[in-house]
């Protein structure tokens, strides 16, 4: 699992033409997470792709867009996951690294949960 | 302070912006109304596809922005593939859009589309304007993006309202300013070391070496190294086709003396060229056994598709004047620019075809032979570009212009337009084919109404060429939907009835009168060759193979596999 970090300006169709950029390369985006930063009028996106060499390939095409101000992967020791479940005693959430989410996803069978990841 | 229409218009003017191809449509009715009492030239194409091309055909010529304008909805799509075209082969382009008000946008008024949507993909970037006080700098910017880098086409899209709007002179003053593109030449000594160790060194040039003007100092590279020059067609015209060096273009129905050197020499360097799969063939086989040195201005496009040995980026012109300042003059061996010299020599069969039916070869190698030495000549796409690309000669002043990328049919004619436009001293032909002109033959309605005279020199033979081409080749001769069955129209009368001049010619020896008459019309001129629809485009390498499965027809190559 590679994550991917980008800073962009912060405006309407930004993830359009970001997310053009996986379309086009036929990537499928694992999870997404986006939000403000200490920028003003600039935002973050973080997101999770499988393959190394696709992250790789589009990495260029991402930092041609004028709305993209960096893009670059992270490294694997500031991943971290998290992930909400829901189940008949209600819902819970979890944070941790990468495996200790999975694992305990795994493990409590919800009915329903969603799990992403971020990374600084 | 000023309305957004009125600040819009003297935008355009601060750009040094000098004419426009647009269809107006309710939407753009406040722009057009100050446009109207600037002096700003407007051509009204009568089709927004056409407003497009003829806006990248202007600035393949003049190396300047192309404006194109569309109004909302069925405006914009229609300018889709014009947009699409000229971002396929980086042409610097700022297309605008009308839109509805932002008070109705995203909720299906009348003529609205999601340009901004449909833009996005096709463009290098572009803006949806839904606040006036960004109008200057959201202006400003498209024609710094359009011409910083890799060209290529900026989209705006302007809601009605924007227009009313009301913009003060602040903003109006506003500077705006990009992020200047990446060099990255650390790999230069590298490139310098392979390229002075190398025994049979090519450089292959792409449709970059045009826009950065280097063709000349690609030359003087070529004579250093002793390398011959292939160019992809993007290039052709670049440098000049009559000397030793230059082999001519490349690829599926490149020169066999061209391919011949991509495929046996042992230090490749490109320039400006993405290496499309009508250049590589079967990627996974092509440069295999060569160190391929990529010097592109997109640092995306290094190891694209070839894995190259080193990476440059940088424009053609910095990074050949860098190369060549960086290489030693020395003596060297000149087995392998003696054995190229001798096999272009070799390659250059005689194609004077004079048996009837008229042979579409005989009527490139008149035009080659009678356009004056600045004609600047444009293409359509299928059977008419290959030809063209593989027998028309491009030397001097000469230019070709054509739709590499996208391959877009259609295009010549209304490129040629803004070509004549963009240099009306020269002489300007569109090759074309019955196909494409049938897409854009209303623009002799433009033609005429400017005084654009143009000439059309339609090989004509009752096909869509190159499908019949692979119906037959690959596909058993099971013909669809590729033949006009008797219902095309008399393009001479077609031609005519628009106020332009026509001939119709098919007999060898009519061929040279006719286009000589052609260049001395004062009108839209439009030669309809009638040619054997038996003729293929040869030599071809069939899609994703190698130059071993070259189909060579009448080409009698015997320079070994090519």
């Amino acid at each position: 699992m590679e994550v991917m970090m980008l800073l962009v300006y912060d405006q309407p169709g930004v993830m359009q033409r970001v997310m053009g950029e996986f379309n086009r390369k036929r990537i499928n985006v694992e999870t997404i997470v986006v939000g403000k930063c200490e920028m003003p009028e600039r935002a973050r996106i973080v997101l999770s792709i499988e393959d190394r060499e696709k992250a790789l390939s589009v990495m260029e095409h991402l930092r041609a867009l004028q709305e993209v101000i960096e893009a670059d992967l992270v490294d694997h020791s500031r991943h971290e996951a998290y992930a909400l479940l829901q189940n008949r005693e209600g819902i819970c959430r979890v944070t941790g690294s990468v495996e200790e989410v999975d694992l305990i996803v795994k493990k409590s069978q919800p009915e329903k949960y969603v799990q992403a990841m971020n990374a600084i | 302070m000023m309305k957004g229409a009125k600040a819009a218009v003297e935008l355009l003017k601060q750009q040094n912006v000098e004419i426009m191809f647009g269809i107006p449509g309710g939407v753009l009715l406040p722009f057009y109304d100050e446009l109207a009492q600037s002096d700003i030239r407007h051509i009204l194409p009568r089709h927004e596809q056409c407003a497009g091309h003829m806006a990248d055909g202007y600035a393949r010529v003049s190396k300047k922005v192309g404006v194109c304008i569309a109004t909302s909805g069925p405006g914009a799509t229609n300018l889709v593939t014009g947009v699409a075209t000229a971002f396929m082969d980086s042409s610097p382009m700022v297309a605008i859009t009308g839109q509805v008000a932002t008070a109705v946008l995203g909720n299906d008024a009348f003529q609205e589309a999601d340009s901004f949507g449909l833009m996005m993909p096709i463009t290098k970037h572009n803006f949806r304007i839904t606040d006036p006080k960004l109008l200057p700098e959201t202006i400003k910017k498209s024609f710094l993006i359009a011409t910083t880098g890799r060209f290529g086409p900026v989209h705006i899209d302007i809601p009605v309202d924007i227009f009313h709007a009301d913009i003060t002179d602040e903003q109006m003053e506003r500077e705006v300013k990009i992020p200047k593109p990446k060099k990255n030449l650390t790999g230069l000594l590298d490139a310098v070391k392979l390229l002075e160790k190398a025994e049979r060194p090519t450089i292959m040039i792409g449709g970059g070496v045009g826009w950065s003007r280097a063709g000349g100092d690609i030359m003087r590279l070529a004579e250093m190294l002793m390398a011959p020059v292939v160019t992809t067609l993007m290039a052709k015209g670049s440098v000049p086709e009559n000397h030793p060096l230059v082999l001519g273009v490349c690829g599926m129905h490149g020169r066999q003396v061209a391919n011949y050197a991509l495929n046996n020499c042992d230090v490749l360097l490109a320039i400006g060229t993405r290496f499309s799969d009508r250049v590589t063939g079967k990627l996974s086989e092509f440069g295999v056994k060569t160190k391929v040195v990529h010097v592109d201005i997109d640092s995306s496009e290094i190891g694209k598709n070839v894995k190259g040995r080193v990476g440059l980026v940088g424009d053609a012109w910095t990074v050949v004047n860098a190369l060549i300042s960086g290489l030693q003059m020395r003596a060297r061996s000149a087995t392998w620019r003696d054995r190229i010299i001798q096999l272009n020599k070799e390659c250059s069969c005689d194609y004077n075809l004079k048996s009837e039916p008229l042979k579409p070869q005989k009527v490139i190698y008149e035009m080659s032979k009678n356009l004056p030495d600045d004609a600047i000549v444009t293409t359509e796409v299928g059977q008419n570009q290959m030809w063209a690309a593989h027998f028309y000669k491009c030397y001097g002043k000469r230019m070709f212009i054509t739709s590499g990328g996208l391959g877009t049919m259609g295009f010549g004619f209304p490129a040629a337009l803004g070509a004549k436009i963009a240099r009306p001293s020269s002489v300007v032909a569109d090759i074309a084919g019955d196909g494409s002109i049938q897409m854009v033959s209303q623009e002799f309605a433009t033609a005429v109404e400017n005084d654009i005279p143009v000439i059309v020199c339609l090989l004509d033979n009752g096909w869509l060429g190159m499908v019949k081409q692979w119906q037959k080749l690959f596909y058993g001769s099971r013909y669809m939907a590729s033949k006009f069955a008797g219902t095309t129209p008399d393009f001479v009368k077609l031609a005519e009835a628009y106020g332009a001049e026509a001939c119709r010619v098919d007999r060898p020896s009519e061929v040279a009168e006719a286009i000589k008459r052609a260049t001395k019309a004062e009108v839209p001129y439009l030669i309809d060759f009638i040619i054997d629809p038996e003729e293929d485009v040869l030599p071809m390498t069939p899609p994703g193979m190698t130059s071993v499965n070259c189909i060579k027809g009448r080409c009698e190559w015997k320079g070994g596999v090519a």
